[in-house]
């Protein structure tokens, strides 16, 4: 039988640059250009290799138990956390979740930034901050960070639909780019990528997160809201064409994970499946937090992605 | 009493004279901007007084530029608390406070006020609204002398000791449009737009300005920005306002709304009592539901008749009616805005009813002058008045429309005598809005609106909300989709250009055809409005009513959600929502309003109303007199009696058998397929 694919695509996903090396205005030694892709994964042109990110953070009060006894010795030295997912770990790019920010009553905003300063002169890959998540500490939260990584062109997050001014004015202020998260919706993931340009936000400085569920827990959800905003994008909706980014966190505090005598194998087995079902589905940046995940997962996107499939 | 015109016209001279005189100047060494409002206007780096004299002769010798020329070029040493140019690090700080939303707009005021409290009072209103005010002239020493403490942590700019630095606002202004607006160097279009819509900026003037200074302050309205004063000037476009109404009038002008955060009542207001009912035990009093005259109205009235936020009670007061009885209620709510539309109207009336409900201890059901409210015992005994129903609508109405509603103000009467001619007039108002919204069709219009709220659960559903055909689920009219939008510009109800009319008849329009082709992600390719065999629209779930063919009988028959038992078809409302939900077109299936039934556009392009030859009793009772009038209408006459329901027969043999027995026109009519 004769098959011919021709599913019609009108328009490649915008490029977002991650990252600047000196050359760029950074100190960054590599800088990442992701998105570009024509087709879907593994038809046509693959696009970029999606690339692992390690998620480290400043306060472990809040961290799943299970990445906390994996990483005991650095879990109280972000810096050093830092380096070591660099270096040991060889992870694509770092990602700060200042957790700090999460506690009642934070105002600690200098600690914050010196943590900030201390893992951007740790390591000298480009670095994710997730800032934090409530509008009465989040201007000076962002506006701190935007400033102490300007001209590194962070990727600052999360930008949501109630809270995406302060995120967006520090991109915007300091050149950087933009995590916009919605909760598994593409017309909600659509609304808030405008919302974001009229805010003033380019449009290639924008990276979206549909939300990922845990696999077993929503995750097919997760999965199929991927595929249509990637849909969407190919026949030419502009307002969707940015990059995807997984980031399946989640997955870390199932109960199965938590529950299993094997809490680390069952930890690295839900992340490594789920983000290597999100890259299928189309994410180029893949969050994971338990240090057991990076190589496995690496080993996968490598087999995946060959030299000729890979760009 | 200066004229500005005048003052303009000389000032502009002077100006270019001593710019004729100036032999030196330097670019500032703080910015990578040079002169800011020059390089941004003319895209030049001037950086010594040959290009500067330039570049002032290039743009026709520009006050704005003219006035930065001068300050550049002049004594740029400035004494605390002064703070002269302010360095680039800082405005993207400003930049981001303003994108932030921590900031709200800019102010700048200069001049020498007589009274130093005149300005006082005005700044101090500026910083309680999250105003960044700028100063600039003998308005600093009034605010110091009378113990005012300035600063930019205190949001009161000292720019400099003359009104002529008020230059340094302006070079803001230019730098920030280029960091933040993405305004290229020498597109002084661009920046234009990018003031006038972006930075939310007034100026407020004392007297007592020199020339140059009356025309570099008259130039900024090239950039959209108004000029108020109190007195001292006359003519030009300089804004005369009261003392008083001077923040309120420049915040007003420029769009810049304070945002309402809390009710100011001792009960608590939240979408989580909107379910919560009030049964007679738990009252205190309650006002209409047949029991006492009562009514609603929400109106749009001239700004100057609008006091936000105030209430007027006309009437006793709650501890002045006895318990458990039935007291008059009228419920007057009066606005004002820009956007604001005599077609919002019922629009935000109808929110009257969720906003009484979001209070604790009220309740409120049904509209206009039918309305029936409730408030509990356990509400008057925290303090709870009359006049708090008003505080709670002010502050709702301003925090859930604050693009449409700039001014909120609430009569409640409760006096029994006033009432009646009130709800009079409230009468007049209902009828008159009926016919219009009734007389409103699809051709009148050249844009419809789109809901795609339910794509959460049904992916590619789109629904096309025309004046003759409401959303499928009954919730939504062509003017709530409109003021939907206007609210919520990139929400899910978006306008659909009707376009290039395909087929008038069946409703088919080449631009809803596109808009849903895309919002469907590809999915639908036609969507007929009015037909229900040829691509009809799609369902999500929520419809009110199920039409369907019988192709039996030639005709269809429509169920309701109510009606639990099963149909000629064989099946149950239930059943038959199962199968033709989740975003699917099934031609001879459509999810419709009941409001949609009456419509003179119902199944047009299969002939309509007299194609109908079954619906359950309860929506033949319910639409009742509105349907017989359509029928005698439509000249079918005694056709209401040949539509079946499930008191004739609930099988298909049975139908057909009855039909034939009436003679139901849908028998006779073209063949649906």
């Amino acid at each position: 039988m004769n098959y011919t694919y021709s599913p019609g695509w009108t328009t490649a996903v915008r490029e977002v640059i991650i990252g600047a090396t000196p050359d760029e205005g950074g100190t960054r030694r590599i800088s990442y250009r992701i998105g570009g892709e024509q087709d879907l994964p593994f038809i046509g042109s693959s696009g970029h290799k999606p690339l692992i990110a390690f998620e480290i953070c400043d306060d472990p009060a809040i961290w799943p138990e299970v990445v906390r006894c994996a990483c005991t010795k650095l879990i109280d030295r972000p810096a050093d956390w830092a380096a070591y997912a660099d270096t040991v770990l060889r992870a694509d790019l770092i990602r700060i979740n200042l957790t700090s920010t999460k506690r009642r009553n934070f105002s600690d905003f200098d600690g914050v930034i010196k943590t900030v300063k201390s893992i951007l002169a740790a390591t000298s890959l480009p670095l994710l901050i997730e800032g934090s998540a409530d509008l009465e500490i989040d201007s000076e939260v962002y506006q701190r960070c935007g400033e102490a990584g300007q001209g590194e062109r962070l990727v600052l997050g999360t930008a949501e639909a109630a809270r995406y001014r302060s995120v967006a004015a520090a991109a915007i202020a300091y050149g950087h780019c933009v995590i916009a998260q919605s909760p598994i919706d593409v017309n909600l993931a659509k609304q808030l990528n405008i919302l974001l340009r009229e805010a003033g936000v380019a449009d290639d400085r924008i990276i979206i997160d549909p939300y990922t569920g845990a696999l077993g827990y929503g995750f097919e959800y997760t999965y199929s809201t991927m595929e249509r905003i990637r849909f969407a994008a190919l026949k030419g909706d502009m307002d969707l064409a940015m990059p995807l980014i997984s980031a399946p966190s989640d997955s870390l505090t199932v109960k199965e994970v938590r529950e299993s005598v094997y809490s680390h194998e069952a930890a690295i087995a839900w992340e490594v499946a789920t983000s290597v079902a999100a890259a299928l589905a189309g994410a180029v940046i893949l969050v994971v937090r338990h240090p057991g995940s990076v190589p496995p997962l690496k080993e996968a996107i490598d087999t995946l992605w060959t030299e000729k499939e890979g760009v | 009493m200066v004229s500005v015109d005048e003052a303009v016209s000389a000032g502009i001279k002077k100006i270019a004279t001593e710019i004729e005189a100036i032999t030196s100047l330097s670019g500032y060494p703080e910015t990578a901007y040079h002169l800011p409002i020059t390089y941004a206007i003319s895209g030049k780096a001037v950086s010594d007084a040959a290009s500067a004299k330039k570049v002032y002769l290039d743009t026709n010798r520009s006050p704005l530029i003219g006035n930065e020329i001068l300050v550049a070029a002049g004594d740029r040493t400035e004494d605390p608390p002064y703070t002269g140019f302010i360095e680039d690090s800082i405005i993207r700080k400003l930049g981001y406070s303003l994108v932030d939303g921590s900031i709200l707009g800019l102010a700048l005021i200069v001049g020498n006020p007589e009274k130093a409290d005149h300005a006082a009072a005005i700044c101090r209103e500026l910083q309680e609204k999250l105003m960044l005010t700028f100063l600039a002239g003998g308005v600093i020493r009034s605010l110091t002398g009378a113990g005012v403490k300035v600063g930019l942590e205190l949001r009161l700019v000292p720019l400099g000791k003359t009104s002529l630095k008020a230059v340094h606002f302006t070079d803001i202004l230019a730098r920030v449009a280029m960091m933040f607006g993405g305004v290229a160097p020498g597109d002084a279009h661009r920046l234009v737009s990018y003031a006038a819509d972006r930075a939310k900026a007034f100026v407020i003037v004392f007297p007592g300005m020199t020339e140059e200074e009356i025309a570099c302050i008259d130039a900024l309205r090239v950039l959209g920005i108004p000029v108020l004063h109190m007195g001292g000037y006359e003519g030009g476009n300089f804004i005369r306002v009261a003392l008083p109404d001077a923040v309120r009038t420049g915040m007003e002008m420029r769009g810049i709304r304070v945002q309402v955060t809390a009710i100011p009542i001792p009960m608590a207001c939240s979408p989580a009592f909107e379910g919560k009912a009030i049964r007679k035990e738990e009252m205190y009093a309650e006002f209409g539901g047949t029991r006492s005259p009562a009514f609603e109205l929400l109106r749009t009235a001239d700004q100057k008749e609008v006091t936000d936020g105030k209430v007027t009670v006309i009437g006793p007061e709650i501890d002045q009616i006895p318990e458990k009885s039935a007291a008059p209620l009228g419920i007057i709510v009066e606005v004002t805005g820009k956007a604001m539309k005599k077609e919002y109207e019922p629009v935000l009336e109808r929110r009257i009813h969720n906003f009484i409900n979001y209070g604790e201890g009220t309740w409120h059901s049904a509209q206009r002058d039918l309305i029936w409210v409730r408030i509990s015992r356990e509400a008057v005994s925290q303090g709870i008045k009359i006049e708090h129903l008003g505080k709670l609508l002010a502050a709702k109405f301003r925090m859930d429309f604050p693009t449409l509603v700039d001014a909120v103000q609430v009569t409640l009467i409760t006096d029994p005598e006033r009432i009646i001619g009130e709800r009079k007039k409230a009468e007049a108002v209902y009828q008159e809005r009926d016919e219009r919204i009734a007389g409103m069709k699809d051709s009148d219009v050249d844009l419809y609106y789109s809901c795609t709220l339910c794509q959460t659960f049904a992916p590619n559903h789109v629904c096309v909300i025309t004046p003759e055909r409401p959303a499928l689920c009954g919730a939504l009219t062509w003017l709530d989709g409109r003021t939907a939008y206007e609210m919520s510009p990139a929400g899910a109800n978006q306008p659909i250009g009707r376009g290039t009319v395909i087929n008038a008849d069946t409703g088919e329009f080449e631009g809803v055809n596109r808009f849903v082709r895309q919002a469907s992600h590809g999915e639908i390719e036609r969507c007929v409005l009015y037909s229900i065999m040829d691509a009809p629209m799609t369902c999500c779930g929520c419809f009110e009513a199920v039409a369907m063919i019988l192709p039996e009988t030639n005709g269809i028959m429509i169920v309701t959600r109510e009606y639990k038992g099963v149909t000629p078809s064989g099946m149950t409302f239930s059943t038959l929502a199962g199968t033709i939900g989740g975003g699917a077109q099934t031609p001879g299936f459509i999810g419709i309003s009941k409001g949609y039934i009456l419509s003179d556009r119902f199944i047009q392009a299969e002939g309509g109303l007299s194609r109908i030859v079954w619906m359950p009793s309860v929506l033949k009772e319910e639409l009742g007199n509105r349907l017989s009038e359509k029928i005698q209408a439509a000249g079918l006459l005694g056709f209401y009696e040949k539509i079946a329901d499930e008191t004739i027969t609930t099988d298909i043999e049975g139908l057909l058998t009855f039909l034939t027995s009436v003679d139901h026109p849908a028998l006779n009519m073209p063949p649906l397929f």
